[in-house]
């Protein structure tokens, strides 16, 4: 049901020659779940923006399915990445949820009975199925930001990437952004998120992503990025491990990034 | 530092407050102090209140943005209705979450936007200078002080609107989740700067927060917000650690959450006390860190 | 204490006193903005075409000598939407004229049509230049304590001060709305046809933030005692002189007078 995306020596240097990406080679399977970290500034964005088109590489290519993105436009592109932004405000313009959830499905030529079933479909998933008639900005920030999220889910795309999906949410938030990241995954669409939060990071996704300086400099599991040998790559990044995996290697154990890996390690072990 | 019966920088009593045009109550029956070098964390789930509490507690709201504020809420022992609202910023200063719409827009450099509040009251150029250089040294920026605002980090533009407040020398600091938008440095740059200001320049901070982590860490008490109103209130780590926190829409701590993990395990007590010890030890590294 | 109040008063980093070099730049800043307001109600006022070059002329020989040549490039990019317009409108759509010279589908692009728009649009770009180099050559802070000092009200000026520096963030507030949007399928490059479209979803997020904008920066304003009644202390000595003011007023009165008696049609240009 999704697809593959193949960043081939990607490298993008910005009109006023800041190089923002250094040449990243990257490789996501259909239905992957993936965590992109790393400080401001490291390429976390403009890395993501590459996917759908918004930004098109200066060297390298971008594939989809092993298709070019160049020459594809991003409203062509938009149909196979779906990308919710950091702050919900610079998108929501419409009266009603529902109408602002229908723009993107209209965009792609979704009409009718469709349209309507991804709307309704979209809006429970973040749990606002009542809120269809509500202005968007009569919703707090927490909803407006799920509901920001409702509007690429209903554009039910293979790839859904999101930009710091927690920043600004609360505990039930960030259970809810959990659970549809879950639940995408179930259906067999690749998610990939951008996030500063870490303990968000090892409980969610299968794999981590770490940047600096517009590189890659950590790929692998939760357990293997946040192990030991690689806490001073991480301090280059000003990244500090979860407390479960220092806890952990206290321990002796290796690969314990959240409660629930070191709880099980500590069980496995016996006494 | 403080003179004994001197009214405390921050006292709030019965306080309850309707934004205006509008017909419920966003704080209702809030009671809280904080003292000089203390620091009091709020937490709650979102539209609990906690940005409305920071506006009341900094004046801005009635002063500024108008509504209806009843009970007792009080700076330095003035109440902020009867004072202007120059009078209040001057008493308990603010620092919201976005870095870049609360910086003036009108300053070439940081220094000149650390003197902007000063400025405005009309200060002596000398004593200007002298309040701009103790700012810039008490959040350690000095070394931002010939660069263009607009070109900082997200977290050194918090340091420096930090700076910008402080250097009208308000007793009471208030800050609104102020590493929301920030990445781990800048968080980390902000906490470590919130625990200075307290500690050694004794500043009476309020401070509201999602990351519970960082709140344990800089804070010495915490009350939880929710419906407008204070549901639980003790030192940070009662509070942080009671059970209810979660109901309540609050992530407790990463320690907190590994304690309880291990008593839900049921795990061999052999293992949960060195885990608990191993725990202790980190912890223990990261206060004095 | 007075001796060590005046001591830190000559502590005033040199990066902060910023001593400007060039007679121009050195102008007090509201000579400079009755320059700029003269040069504007000329370069509109005054019919013909000698009004706008004159302006033009001026304003370039003020651009070379400050040396803002390049600095000025987004002040003119800013004019190309309406510049465009004007010249569509006036060529194709100038009621009355006559002499066609060349038809496109229904339209008829007309010579008088054509030079009517060139001149209006060399209106705009001398009032959009003589913007540019007031703004390029006068620190908002200096303006607004100039003005202040002259009674001006210091919200009225600071609102117009910091709308200045607020672009470059409009701008890239509407970067990331365009990017919102078209990573939900609003398509900005196909035919102009769809790119109608996508107004209201660019437009509405602009408008609402830049409210929103208006509203958290004016109440973080007041939190830094913007309102306060005193006056805001001057850091950089801004110079005045009685020749400065005969320039102010001969600007002003001359500018005022030439388009009055232009519109009272006893003075011609061509």
């Amino acid at each position: 049901m999704s697809v593959r995306i193949d960043l081939d020596g990607v490298a993008f240097t910005y009109p006023d020659g800041t190089e923002a990406l250094a040449g990243v080679d990257l490789t996501i399977l259909p239905g992957e779940r993936v965590a992109i970290v790393g400080q401001n500034g490291s390429g976390k964005s403009t890395l993501v923006r590459h996917m759908n088109g918004l930004l098109r590489p200066t060297g390298g290519r971008v594939l989809l399915d092993g298709r070019d993105t160049a020459g594809r436009h991003v409203a062509d592109l938009a149909r196979t990445v779906g990308l919710v932004f950091q702050n919900p405000d610079r998108q929501l313009f419409a009266g009603t949820a529902r109408a602002e959830v229908a723009f993107g499905p209209r965009n792609l030529g979704v009409r009718g009975a469709d349209l309507d079933a991804s709307i309704d479909g979209a809006l429970a998933a973040v749990g606002l199925e009542e809120a269809g008639a509500t202005n968007p900005y009569d919703l707090g920030f927490s909803r407006r930001k799920l509901l920001a999220l409702a509007s690429i889910l209903a554009m039910r795309t293979p790839v859904v990437i999101l930009d710091e999906p927690t920043t600004g949410q609360d505990a039930g938030g960030v259970a809810r952004v959990q659970s549809i990241v879950a639940d995408l995954a179930g259906a067999g669409r690749t998610v990939l998120a951008i996030s500063h939060d870490l303990h968000f990071v090892a409980g969610t996704f299968e794999r981590v992503v770490v940047m600096r300086a517009g590189r890659i400099v950590l790929d692998g599991s939760p357990a293997e990025v946040f192990a030991a040998p690689n806490w001073e790559t991480l301090a280059s990044t000003y990244l500090e491990p979860p407390l479960a995996a220092r806890v952990g290697d206290r321990l002796g154990l290796g690969g314990t990034p959240t409660e629930a890996d070191l709880v099980a390690a500590l069980g496995a072990r016996g006494s | 530092m403080t003179v004994p019966g001197a009214a405390a920088p921050l006292a709030l009593s019965g306080v309850r407050y309707q934004y205006a045009g509008t017909s419920a109550w966003a704080l209702d029956g809030v009671d809280l102090t904080v003292e000089p070098g203390r620091i009091l964390g709020v937490v709650g789930p979102n539209d609990a209140g906690k940005s409305t509490l920071a506006l009341v507690a900094s004046g801005l709201a009635p002063l500024a943005i108008g509504g209806r504020l009843e009970g007792s809420a009080a700076l330095g022992g003035r109440e902020t209705r009867e004072l202007a609202a120059h009078e209040a910023a001057q008493r308990s200063g603010i620092l919201f979450q976005n870095p870049s719409t609360q910086l003036s827009g009108t300053a070439h450099t940081v220094w000149e936007e650390v003197a902007f509040g000063p400025r405005n009251v009309g200060l002596g150029l000398g004593e200007i200078v002298e309040r701009v250089e103790a700012s810039l040294a008490a959040l350690r920026i000095e070394s931002l002080a010939p660069r263009d605002p607009a070109r900082l980090s997200g977290g050194q533009a918090q340091l420096v609107a930090l700076a910008s407040v402080f250097a009208l020398r308000p007793a009471c600091l208030v800050l609104d989740e102020p590493t929301s938008q920030l990445d781990p440095e800048g968080t980390r740059l902000v906490g470590e700067a919130i625990r200075r200001l307290a500690g050694e320049l004794g500043s009476a901070i309020l401070v509201t927060e999602h990351k519970t982590a960082l709140l344990a860490r800089v804070a010495d008490a915490a009350i939880a917000l929710r419906g407008g109103t204070v549901v639980a209130r003790g030192t940070v780590r009662e509070v942080l650690e009671d059970p209810a926190l979660i109901e309540l829409g609050v992530d407790p701590p990463p320690a907190v959450r590994l304690r309880r993990a291990l008593a839900a395990a049921e795990v061999d007590a052999g293992a949960a006390r060195r885990t608990l010890d191993a725990l202790a030890a980190l912890d223990v590294k990261e206060a004095a860190g | 204490m007075e001796d060590a109040l005046n001591e830190a008063a000559s502590r005033v980093p040199d990066y902060v006193l910023r001593p400007v070099d060039g007679t121009y730049r050195r102008l007090n800043p509201t000579t400079k903005l009755v320059i700029a307001f003269s040069a504007a109600l000329v370069a509109f006022g005054v019919r013909g075409w000698t009004g706008p070059l004159v302006v033009l002329a001026i304003v370039v020989a003020t651009a070379a000598v400050t040396r803002i040549g390049r600095a000025m490039r987004p002040f003119v990019l800013a004019t190309i939407p309406l510049i465009a317009s004007i010249l569509l409108v006036n060529t194709f759509l100038y009621p009355g004229a006559e002499d066609v010279l060349l038809r496109v589908g229904p339209f008829a692009a007309t010579g008088t049509g054509l030079t009517e728009a060139l001149q209006a649009s060399l209106r705009v770009v001398a009032f959009a230049l003589s913007v540019a180099v007031f703004s390029l050559t006068t620190p908002t802070d200096d303006l607004l304590v100039d003005l202040e000092r002259r009674g001006v009200g210091r919200r009225g000026v600071f609102v117009i001060g910091s709308a200045i520096r607020t672009i470059p963030r409009m701008v890239e507030r509407a970067g990331e709305i365009v990017e919102a949007q078209r990573a939900r399928g609003l398509d900005t490059e196909g035919s102009p046809l769809r790119r109608i479209r996508g107004i209201l979803p660019l437009a509405g997020p602009m408008i609402l933030g830049a409210v929103t904008d208006v509203e958290e920066r004016t109440v973080a304003l007041e939190a830094r005692a913007f309102s306060a009644p005193a006056q805001r202390t001057v850091i950089r000595p801004i110079p005045d002189s009685p020749a400065q003011r005969a320039v102010r007023w001969s600007a002003g009165l001359g500018a005022a007078g030439l388009v009055a008696l232009g519109i009272a049609g006893i003075l011609r240009f061509p």
